[in-house]
């Protein structure tokens, strides 16, 4: 990745209509390291979708997405999850995987993507999931834990390690109140690095009191994309 | 530059007065196969649709089965959580079915060993014991049995939780967090399969032929010792049994785990569990069967 080049680049991409069921008009988005864009989208299904494309998993009939300097398309599969490896990623719905418990749930990217010890991942899942609220790292499987307990392992997850992305879905209606002055601490510590936010909202009271920090407001439609003005 | 000549052939359907273009033979004939294949044609995607779907799966095991081998020789697809969920699937294998297949052993014990020692010992042919139970019970029985009992505690499980996972959404969030779900999924799980194939085809013989001399014995059909019985069993034994008897449970375990993970890696939004489970069973079935018979029609 060259210097002064953006850290996520969508440029005229139009997906796929059949696959994704998104309105095949141009999308545009240029995201520099460390800048925040949040985008407003009610549908929490068109997010979702919306993120997969921004990580390279959707079919485009025109346009490009680079993620780092470079396109997706072009890489094979390794290199595609390689890449996909350096996005931390909270995601609404299906992310879960009750084979394993959930701190191997939390664990899964960095044990897989990583050769860093175990001790040392460990340590680092449970000093986040300390300041998120979590008592530790809960052991127990994914559908035995409360909501809350969930969206906080799942802010663990995305913040672990040091992801040059963060592509992050709305759970702000089951993240605990108490975690929302760590998550915007966590999110802030990121950008301070150079890692981009990506951060899908509902409703303006999810990142109301983030509002100022913010440097791109998007409107996620039926149409397309749009940009908004910050206030 | 020069204007170009006008054109001196009539055009079709050109200006006023312009004869009608005349077919030639040769266009008639072109026509009247378009037509022909024009009306055949739903006819031939429909006999071409039915015999890919038919090979599909086919197909998709030897693709895989590729692919799963290919991958398992780098280091690199031996990762962490990989390496986890083989063990998960080994500890699950192995002792999930290690009741079951000392049930069954005993049982098969019982009806061929001993029934196998009566009769050959009545027709005056007990020196033929060893080379009857190699033949029949640990080379012909044994794969099909361990790869049924494979199958129905351990296969029909992955197969449900790998499809529960790609309905879910599970699959596509791995792969969102650059997991690879073949990798860390279908490869681990294949070994393990393999692994746990052959640990159980060695228990369920050597369970069959101890169960079965200690009731023939007991009945006074045998009359030596287990160490001569199971030195007669080794001795019928060919160089080519060495080889063939191990390299069946190999591929039945891996068969039967590759198949179970394929078709739960393959359902479709509109599969649901009574759709995937008698699909799983038939194939499980047929990868058992087609794994001994191409053994049984070369050897």
């Amino acid at each position: 990745m060259t210097a002064n080049a953006p850290l996520l680049e969508l440029r005229d991409v139009v997906p796929s209509f059949a696959e994704t069921g998104l309105m095949p008009a141009p999308y545009n988005l240029r995201m520099m390291p460390g800048e925040c864009v949040v985008i407003d989208c009610r549908d929490s299904a068109r997010a979702a979708i919306f993120a997969d494309m921004c990580s390279g998993m959707v079919s485009l009939t025109q346009g490009s997405i680079r993620f780092m300097g470079l396109d997706w398309s072009t890489l094979r599969d390794r290199q595609l999850n390689a890449l996909r490896g350096r996005i931390g990623r909270i995601s609404r719905h299906g992310s879960w995987l009750n084979l394993f418990g959930t701190h191997l749930n939390v664990m899964l990217p960095q044990l897989y993507h990583t050769t860093d010890e175990f001790e040392d991942v460990v340590e680092h899942a449970t000093q986040l999931g300390y300041r998120f609220g979590l008592p530790g790292l809960p052991i127990t499987a994914p559908d035995r834990l409360s909501g809350a307990d969930l969206a906080r392992a799942a802010c663990v997850r995305a913040f672990l390690g040091r992801p040059e992305l963060l592509v992050l879905e709305d759970i702000s209606d089951t993240l605990p109140e108490e975690s929302v002055l760590p998550f915007f601490e966590t999110v802030t510590a990121a950008r301070d690095r150079g890692c981009g936010v990506l951060w899908f909202v509902r409703s303006p009271a999810a990142w109301r009191e983030y509002r100022k920090a913010v440097n791109l407001h998007m409107r996620l439609l039926d149409e397309g994309l749009f940009p908004m003005r910050v206030v | 530059m020069t204007d170009a000549p006008p054109p001196t052939t009539p055009q079709a359907g050109g200006g006023n007065g312009a004869a009608p273009p005349e077919a030639t033979p040769h266009a008639e004939e072109d026509n009247r196969f378009v037509q022909l294949l024009g009306r055949f044609a739903p006819w031939l995607a429909s006999i071409g649709r039915l015999t890919r779907h038919q090979v599909r799966f086919t197909l998709l095991l030897i693709g895989a089965g590729w692919g799963t081998l290919r991958e398992s020789l780098r280091p690199n697809s031996w990762r962490r959580p990989v390496r986890y969920e083989f063990r998960a699937t080994l500890r699950q294998v192995v002792g999930g079915g290690f009741l079951s297949i000392v049930i069954t052993a005993t049982l098969a014990g019982l009806m061929v060993v001993s029934q196998a020692a009566y009769w050959l010992g009545y027709a005056g042919m007990a020196q033929m014991t060893g080379s009857i139970l190699v033949s029949v019970l640990v080379r012909e029985i044994s794969p099909i049995l361990v790869g049924i009992i494979l199958m129905g505690r351990s296969g029909m499980l992955s197969l449900t939780e790998i499809g529960m996972l790609v309905l879910g959404g599970e699959v596509r969030s791995l792969q969102v967090r650059g997991i690879d779900p073949f990798l860390a999924l279908v490869m681990p799980r294949t070994f393990a399969f393999t692994v746990g194939g052959f640990t159980l085809g060695m228990i369920f013989s050597v369970v069959s032929l101890l169960m079965g001399f200690v009731v023939a014995h007991a009945n006074g059909v045998i009359t030596s010792s287990v160490w001569t019985f199971f030195f007669n069993v080794l001795a019928a034994m060919t160089t080519w049994d060495y080889l063939v008897i191990p390299l069946k449970f190999v591929l039945v375990g891996f068969f039967v785990g590759l198949g179970a993970c394929i078709s739960g890696l393959t359902v479709s939004s509109n599969d649901t569990m009574a759709t995937i489970m008698p699909r799983g069973f038939a194939r499980g079935i047929m990868l058992v069967l087609v794994v001994n018979i191409l053994f049984m029609l070369d050897f």
